[in-house]
């Protein structure tokens, strides 16, 4: 028969195994930062596309935010372990910037690129991703980030151009700003180390 | 009349260690992990955490890989399906044997 020692031991066992495989699964990478990055720079290509009237705005300031993306987060996820779910969101992510790239260069060689369906596409694409990646993390506030780029979305194809505009900052800021600095804010609350475990 | 002593289940040796059941719980909830990453999650020493990966490794239960990201090498390590296997049925056993004990009390 086990005694209440040998009983609580195995019990710490259960809980170990537990506390293991939980902690492993927390460990995504942080990406809080790159929500503000992309929501500056959709700011800085507004302003400067609204300035300058060039062309070379948005894909310039678009390819520089990309780059700066995959050199940071590079350096930022060396020794993070790989998840299911990290490769799962970062899938979703990636294929949404690579469409939306090749879509608006196609549209706007094309001449075919105007204001309405430039606010429609990017707002329908952020709102698929932002909403894929609640349901998977079960996240409300990003479902919310969802509507709200679906409304942007809908702003630029049933309303004026300035609607369509005002509505595009409006999201971008409670989207990508005000979102990624909660969600910096939570990741940093979040334990690192639970403990030692000494074999 | 006595009732018959249900038959215990034996725990794996290999996993019963507290810092080997640590670092397969953790590689369980992963799909890689680095070492660095898995001596921050347990506190270990280097040489501690290394002596136990090669145990697990030389049980089958984990995989190691190296590779060099910008000029410094990194190790990093993967549960292997005999592994995952291994894991699962030392939780049963364990669930068991506590589960028996309550019995007994």
């Amino acid at each position: 028969m086990m005694t209440n020692a040998e009983n609580q031991e195995l019990r710490d066992r259960l809980d170990l195994i537990e506390n293991m495989i939980d902690e492993g699964r927390r460990s995504t990478e942080r990406w809080g930062w790159v929500f503000v990055l992309w929501g500056v720079a959709y700011y800085a290509a507004f302003a400067w596309s609204s300035l300058d009237r060039s062309w070379l705005a948005w894909p310039v300031t678009m390819i520089a935010a990309g780059l700066l993306t995959s050199i940071m987060a590079g350096r930022r996820t060396r020794n993070h372990p790989r998840t299911g779910i990290g490769r799962a969101i970062g899938s979703i992510w990636l294929m949404m910037g690579v469409s939306l790239f090749v879509l608006m260069i196609s549209l706007g060689f094309s001449g075919r690129l105007d204001s309405h369906l430039s606010l429609a596409i990017v707002g329908s694409m952020l709102a698929i991703a932002n909403g894929a990646s609640s349901m998977i993390l079960r996240w409300k506030i990003q479902s919310a980030c969802a509507l709200v780029w679906l409304g942007a979305a809908e702003a630029g194809c049933f309303g004026t151009e300035t609607q369509g505009v005002i509505a595009f900052l409006v999201a971008t800021f409670f989207c990508q700003i005000v979102f990624g600095i909660y969600a910096m804010m939570r990741e940093s609350r979040r334990p690192q180390v639970h403990g030692e475990t000494h074999a | 009349m006595e009732r018959p002593m249900p038959e215990l289940p034996e725990l794996n040796p290999v996993i019963h260690g507290k810092l080997r059941l640590a670092l397969l719980s953790l590689l369980a909830g992963v799909d890689e992990a680095e070492f660095t990453w898995l001596r921050a999650k347990t506190g270990s020493t280097d040489g501690n955490l290394g002596a136990q990966l090669q145990k697990l490794e030389e049980a089958g239960y984990v995989k190691v890989k190296k590779r060099f990201v910008q000029r410094k090498p990194q190790t990093l390590y993967r549960m292997t399906e005999s592994g995952r296997a291994a894991l699962a049925e030392y939780v049963r056993a364990l669930k068991q044997l506590l589960g028996a004990s309550m019995e007994m009390e």
